[in-house]
């Protein structure tokens, strides 16, 4: 019984980890219908930020506070220079993102040289709770994961910028007609997609290390996650993330880690084959 | 760019005055200058062109799917690592070695495994998108390199090292000079194939694929058949480029079949220019000429130096290398033509 509640709160935890990561690619997936190579290295500069922030003797957290703004400004940066030119061709951009990627990655493993550095949790320690221990942190994780959902919904739902992002999604020619800059809701979606990104790989730091190699172990996954859920809503994307997150961190309870870990992906290409819409489909919320 | 109806009105009339064609003077050239390194290069330099040789044989393959069909597929190494693993285990377990039968049963494994992928990807009641097939590639990329990498059969991590050598009857074919004119002989023969392939009328109706899927659709071609069947050939091209490498190595490791392979090959055949035979070639031989002479001095540098160079090529020169000396229309080209008594080519 035990055991069963220590892996229920492993795979919910992993699959928040998931979603957090998906989330972002999934928001640019479905608004400019580009798939960012990149966002695994969003994942890695903010996990490198909250690294830098620790060895300059800073508390941690002030670093997983300010991943998410560097990051998303970083974001803007390249959606302004670079990203906005591939949104007509969805495999130049797949080609261009992942140029982009490998010379973030190449740089971040260049400073720190190609180790394995870990980082701090901080909040560390563990609750108890009957006869199991739960990590503090990643309950921390679980519920930062659950808040960021629900304000990204409520700034798609509820704000006048969510009705305008919605609006350039359903609609982008319309949208312009009736004097939103689809062009600056672009570029605020890519900085918005990719500050998740940066909070994700800060909050994950603690859990997995810094390594330039983090963000891609989550980037195939990703994408797989977004197809399987839907491109084009916000709760497709979260609902394939919970699926695959759930499948990846449950499987391997069951069977050979290896097997599992290419089961899902084979299982989710084939529920795509056969559902190419993904869970959900439409555009909207 | 010019659409398939035009470049086939353009293809039947021959022109009165036509500009000098550039291609068959870079492929001469490049043809002798291969004929000639190994007369001049040290011996180590020779291996390694040799290994250049087959990496070009390999990045065809991929401008073939990519450069004339317009698939896009990110898992290109799965057919030349796993031809690489096929050969290598024929090699250690069954102890076969001789040529004939390891780079048939190299080209063998990349077709089948090619068809297999590109039949569950491409095939089908509706039409399989883009991003669809390439991240399906991709992730059939890392689905095997995980396996290979956790599966003890196939050495795990380590790969299958010492792999026997080659042998053409009782001749051992190791590295050196004679490894280096095999390869080459079968890279002017695959090149050669290919180049009739793309332009005869099958070849146009690849063009067309990439230019417009729906047209060809409505010209009552069978799209989805035209692009498993040039997904299997590349597949099987790429098979033989990956038996000659692992024997050319002498051992195969994940990475041949993972995603960092895969992308090396877009990078070739996009830096050298997709849609042109010889812009693969050229591309893989810049490319590994320049990481070879870079690697012992800038090795930290030079991936960064590879990323931002194709982050340049894509932006400002999505055609690659080769459109600085080679005109679009000759990157087009013509196509064969039709053969006597039927209105549409071959299907």
């Amino acid at each position: 019984m035990e055991n069963l509640f220590a892996a229920l709160f492993e795979i919910l935890s992993f699959g928040s980890i998931v979603v957090l990561v998906v989330l972002g690619l999934g928001i640019i997936a479905s608004m400019m219908g580009i798939f960012n190579f990149a966002q695994g290295e969003f994942v890695l500069l903010g996990a490198y930020i909250t690294y830098l922030a620790h060895t300059a003797g800073l508390p941690v957290w002030t670093g997983m506070v300010a991943a998410p703004f560097l990051v998303g400004a970083f974001g803007l940066v390249l959606e302004r220079l670079i990203v906005r030119r591939f949104y007509a061709a969805p495999i130049v951009a797949m080609l261009g993102t992942y140029a982009l990627g490998l010379i973030i990655r190449e740089i971040v493993r260049g400073l720190i040289g190609g180790l394995y550095i870990s980082v701090p949790e901080p909040i560390g320690g563990s609750i108890t709770v009957g006869d199991v221990h739960l990590s503090t942190w990643r309950l921390v994780i679980i519920v930062v994961t659950a808040l960021v959902m629900i304000g990204s919904y409520l700034l798609l739902s509820r704000t006048s910028f969510g009705l305008r992002v919605r609006a350039s999604l359903e609609n982008p020619a319309l949208a312009r007609a009736s004097g939103i800059s689809t062009n600056a809701i672009y570029g605020a979606t890519f900085a918005f997609g990719a500050a998740l990104a940066g909070l994700a790989g800060a909050l994950i730091v603690p859990v997995f290390s810094l390594f330039a190699d983090l963000g891609l172990r989550f980037l195939i996954q990703g994408f797989i996650a977004v197809m399987v859920g839907g491109v084009g809503s916000f709760a497709g994307p979260v609902a394939g993330a919970g699926i695959i997150g759930t499948l990846s961190a449950a499987l391997p309870w069951v069977i050979q880690p290896v097997i599992a870990d290419v089961l899902v992906f084979v299982l989710a290409i084939i529920f795509i084959k056969f559902r190419p819409q993904g869970l959900v489909s439409g555009k909207g919320i | 760019m010019t659409d398939v109806s035009s470049t086939l009105s353009e293809a039947s009339p021959p022109r009165a005055k036509r500009r000098r064609a550039v291609l068959p003077i870079i492929e001469i050239a490049m043809l002798a200058v291969f004929l000639l390194l190994p007369l001049v290069l040290q011996d180590y330099l020779t291996v390694f062109m040799t290994r250049v040789l087959i990496l070009c044989l390999f990045a065809l393959s991929f401008d073939l799917v990519w450069g004339y069909a317009g698939i896009m597929s990110f898992g290109q190494a799965v057919f030349f690592g796993g031809a690489g693993y096929g050969v290598a285990l024929l090699g250690r377990d069954l102890g076969i070695s001789s040529m004939l039968l390891v780079v048939p049963a190299g080209v063998l494994i990349g077709f089948a495994l090619a068809l297999l992928i590109g039949g569950f990807l491409l095939l089908g009641r509706n039409p399989s998108s883009v991003i669809f097939v390439s991240l399906g590639t991709l992730t059939a990329s890392y689905a095997f390199d995980r396996l290979a990498r956790g599966w003890y059969y196939l050495g795990g991590q380590n790969g299958i090292p010492s792999i026997p050598q080659m042998t053409i009857g009782s001749y051992d074919l190791g590295e050196g000079p004679v490894f280096y004119y095999l390869a080459l002989v079968i890279l002017v023969a695959v090149y050669a194939v290919c180049r009739y392939l793309v332009r005869s009328q099958f070849g146009l109706a690849l063009a067309g694929l990439r230019e417009n899927e729906q047209r060809i659709a409505f010209f009552g071609y069978k799209v989805q058949h035209l692009k498993a069947i040039i997904f299997s050939l590349g597949g099987a091209i790429a098979g033989l480029a990956g038996s000659l490498y692992a024997f050319h190595e002498g051992f195969v490791w994940p990475n041949m079949l993972g995603v960092v392979m895969s992308t090396q090959v877009v990078l070739y055949v996009l830096f050298g220019g997709s849609g042109t035979l010889i812009g693969a070639v050229i591309g893989t031989v810049v490319i590994e000429i320049v990481s070879f002479w870079l690697s012992n001095s800038y090795q930290d540098i030079w991936p960064i130096i590879l990323g931002a160079l194709m982050l340049l090529v894509i932006l400002f020169r999505p055609a690659g290398l080769i459109s600085l000396i080679v005109s679009h229309s000759e990157r087009i080209g013509s196509f064969g033509r039709p053969p006597k008594g039927s209105d549409h080519g071959s299907a």
